[in-house]
């Protein structure tokens, strides 16, 4: 399970999120370049078609692989109160052999994309993982060098932390609590909800990327 | 009597030479502390007289009279409920701690008694006091008092005006970074394009909108990325898979082309026949297209429910056989040649290379049974095969039918049903070479024998032109089930005799085919038209049954 999160962020403010999250985390930040494939089932394998992504990390200087799997998400009037999204995913890593085994199990690739970004990743309450990447789609298949962002202004900013189904709660606080000191700069909120941008942004990263020089009192 | 114990202690103690501290007067009226006294040593000796009695009458070992017994436990019961009772209206002014003496606080309880400080305590408590009452422990209390609420005062009121100033501080520091303090609205053209966009990026995210390439342009036409070079390496395969829903319902012809790009050209030109795809080592042959497995067709046999009308839509598995399909291939190859054979027949020509053994006797021996069946099967499949053949295609054709060439008039045809049989077969047989890889000409004919299997070619022979119709979308000659089946179900032909034939000159089948020049087939084809008996083994015996 874990628990996500999502928002935008126009391009020209991220060099101050990254400020921004560098003094909350505490941690450096890691570069993030993933080829992401989306592989569908088709329909007469099993009951439903199922829908399986795999992520070649390409920053390593040899391509991992892994599989991911998002299953669904918790449903009911609790779950709609919570400002975070909780699904089910399951993750591993596998070899690169994996496409392979997946296009002779049946499966075709649906869609796929290539993030690049950065991301950090610390401990505060929960095991927290912040990306914040441009999207970029591939026009020729599986040309990831010649990627173009898909929109071209505005980032994707993510927010993950692995949860179970026991302290799920306590790993939503934690999101919760964290997001808020992200408030001057964008708004996070379960994917699909759609946010805009925050008025503030521009203004607050106007003082973060200052040299933040005190008045005198 | 602990609790009364402590009571009478706590009040007797009460004489600090400092300070006298007497309990409230009104308390102490009514707890009236001698009246329990008096009553509690009362109740001690009459508990004592009892337990003396009791004592005698043990040691007499004497009935005692329960009755007078019970009548004094009562007694002393009712006069100790009494005594509690008086106690427990006045004991809500003392709070005693611990309850009860006993071996765990027995110890301590003095300690705990005593109020003098312990002596570190002591001098820490007073070097404190001297700092707060710094020069004024001579003045009385209640000056003392005075003077240390006054300096609270003052204290307090320096904190609120550091916080005040603090806060201006704070404004100040603000209000210059910031300017304006409204909340700066964002521009709403500008809102409405940043919706749009976001919706943009979070649909392709999330969902993969507009994201998805028409199927046209996926195939991979530029260098693959480096992570994706082993990955999908060899196969070109791979890129079909997108499109391979189409693979079901097209049959052969997308396989045929993937199986194209595998196969390597010099086999088609060489090989030609069916023998180069049976002939080739399994393992070349499975060896870079394992991707082509998509195709997972239920149709392993022919037996199934499925085997009916349907074998033909449904494309067998694989186009790669694993080496156990061996067999399978002899028997669709000889399915295939006999296809070939048939639609040939009219034509003659010079022999092909390599071909030429099996395929002609296998074209005399047909009989109008068997091109019966054939043409009732290539009316179905017609539609199916008569798809855009590719060039291997075309060559397969071409090379079958110069195998033909041989000429055999005895089974005579409508040239329609050759062309039939062509157009139809001739996908098989391209989707058999283009399956097979690497073996070259010369080991087809050795192979060949090696692929003779036993005795159920022959039945399988008959049928299989009709059979073969079924299997010929993929190679795969995962048929031998179905080709039993169709030959037991058609009756098997007399080959009893032949079929022990058979088995003692497989090894030499082909070689002795070899040896049948046209001249040879000719003088053995109206022998053979009695049966329909195709297999090759199954001449050399008529030969020498002849002979």
């Amino acid at each position: 399970m874990e628990c996500v999160v999502q928002g935008i962020i126009e391009t020209k403010h991220v060099e101050a999120l990254e400020i921004l999250l560098q003094g909350l985390c505490g941690v450096h930040r890691e570069s993030l370049r993933v080829h992401e494939l989306c592989l569908k089932s088709v329909p007469n394998l099993g009951l439903v078609s199922s829908e399986i992504r795999l992520l070649c990390d390409l920053e390593q200087p040899e391509p991992t692989w892994t599989v991911r799997h998002v299953g669904g998400a918790l449903r009911g009037a609790g779950a709609d109160q919570i400002s975070v999204l909780v699904r089910n995913m399951m993750e591993s890593k596998v070899s690169k052999n994996a496409l392979r085994l997946f296009y002779a199990l049946g499966y075709k690739l649906d869609h796929e994309l290539l993030r690049v970004g950065f991301t950090f990743q610390f401990h505060r309450g929960a095991q927290i993982t912040v990306t914040v990447s441009s999207v970029n789609k591939m026009l020729k298949l599986h040309s990831t060098d010649e990627a173009v962002p898909v929109t071209p202004g505005i980032q994707l900013v993510e927010v993950t932390a692995p949860a179970s189904s026991e302290n799920y709660t306590e790993v939503v606080a934690a999101m919760s609590s964290f997001c808020e000191y992200l408030a001057p700069l964008l708004h996070l909120s379960k994917p699909g909800v759609s946010t805009g941008v925050v008025p503030t942004a521009a203004a607050a990263a106007a003082s973060l990327m200052s040299d933040g020089g005190g008045t005198a009192l | 009597m602990a609790a009364m114990e402590g009571v009478t202690m706590a009040g007797a103690q009460d004489q600090p030479p400092k300070v006298v501290e007497r309990l409230n007067p009104a308390v102490q009226q009514q707890l009236n502390l001698d009246s329990v006294k008096t009553r509690a040593i009362s109740l001690f000796k009459a508990i004592s007289r009892i337990l003396e009695e009791f004592d005698v009458i043990a040691r007499t070992n004497a009935v005692p009279k329960w009755q007078y017994v019970l009548g004094q436990f009562s007694m002393v019961n009712l006069e100790l409920y009494n005594i509690v009772e008086d106690i427990k209206n006045v004991s809500k002014a003392f709070v005693v701690h611990p309850k009860n003496v006993n071996a765990e606080n027995a110890t301590i309880l003095p300690v705990m008694l005593s109020s003098k400080l312990l002596p570190e305590i002591e001098v820490e408590d007073n070097v404190k006091r001297e700092q707060l009452l710094h020069g004024m422990q001579i003045l009385p209390v209640a000056a003392q008092i005075e003077k240390l609420k006054t300096r609270i005062d003052m204290i307090g009121a320096a904190c609120e005006s550091a916080e005040k100033i603090i806060a201006d501080a704070r404004k100040a520091y603000f209000g210059t970074r910031q300017g304006p303090t409204l909340l700066p609205t964002v521009d709403k053209v500008q809102a409405a394009k940043i919706q749009e966009q976001e919706n943009l990026l979070r649909s392709a995210v999330n969902h993969g909108e507009g994201l998805r390439m028409p199927g046209d342009q996926r195939q991979v036409t530029s260098s693959l990325p480096m992570h994706l070079v082993d990955v999908l390496a060899t196969n070109d395969t791979t890129q079909t898979f997108p499109d391979s829903s189409g693979m079901y319902q097209k049959g052969t012809p997308p396989l045929l082309t993937t199986a194209g790009n595998n196969s390597q050209g010099s086999l088609l030109q060489v090989s030609g026949a069916q023998f180069g795809r049976a002939a080739a080592s399994p393992s070349g042959a499975t060896g870079s297209t394992s991707f082509d497995n998509t195709t997972a067709s239920p149709l392993q046999y022919a037996n199934s429910p499925r085997s009916g009308a349907n074998i033909m839509n449904m494309p067998s598995p694989q186009q790669q056989q694993p080496q156990q399909l061996q067999q399978h291939q002899q028997q669709q190859r000889q399915k295939m040649m006999q296809q070939q054979l048939l639609n040939q027949q009219q034509l003659r020509g010079s022999s092909m290379p390599s071909l030429g053994q099996s395929q002609l006797p296998q074209l005399h021996d047909m009989t109008s049974q068997a091109q019966q069946k054939f043409q009732s099967m290539q009316g179905q499949h017609h539609v199916q095969f008569s798809q855009p053949l590719s060039a291997q295609q075309l060559q397969g054709r071409q090379l079958a039918s110069s195998a033909m060439h041989m000429g055999q008039n005895q089974l005579n045809q409508g040239n329609q049903l050759n062309r039939q049989l062509n157009q139809f077969s001739s996908p098989a047989n391209s989707a058999i070479f283009n399956a097979a890889q690497t073996t070259p000409a010369s080991q087809m004919i050795p192979n060949m024998s090696a692929m003779m299997p036993s005795q159920s070619i022959l039945p399988r022979m008959q049928f299989g032109i009709s059979g073969g119709n079924r299997t010929l979308p993929a190679p795969s000659l995962s048929d031998q089930m179905y080709n039993m089946g169709a030959a037991n179900a058609g009756g098997m032909m007399p080959i009893q005799q032949q079929q022990q034939q058979q088995q003692q000159q497989q090894q030499g089948a082909f070689g002795n085919m070899s040896q049948n020049t046209p001249q040879n087939i000719q003088s053995n084809m109206l022998p053979m038209q009695n049966t329909s008996q195709n297999h090759p083994n199954f001449q050399q015996q008529r030969q020498q049954n002849q002979q």
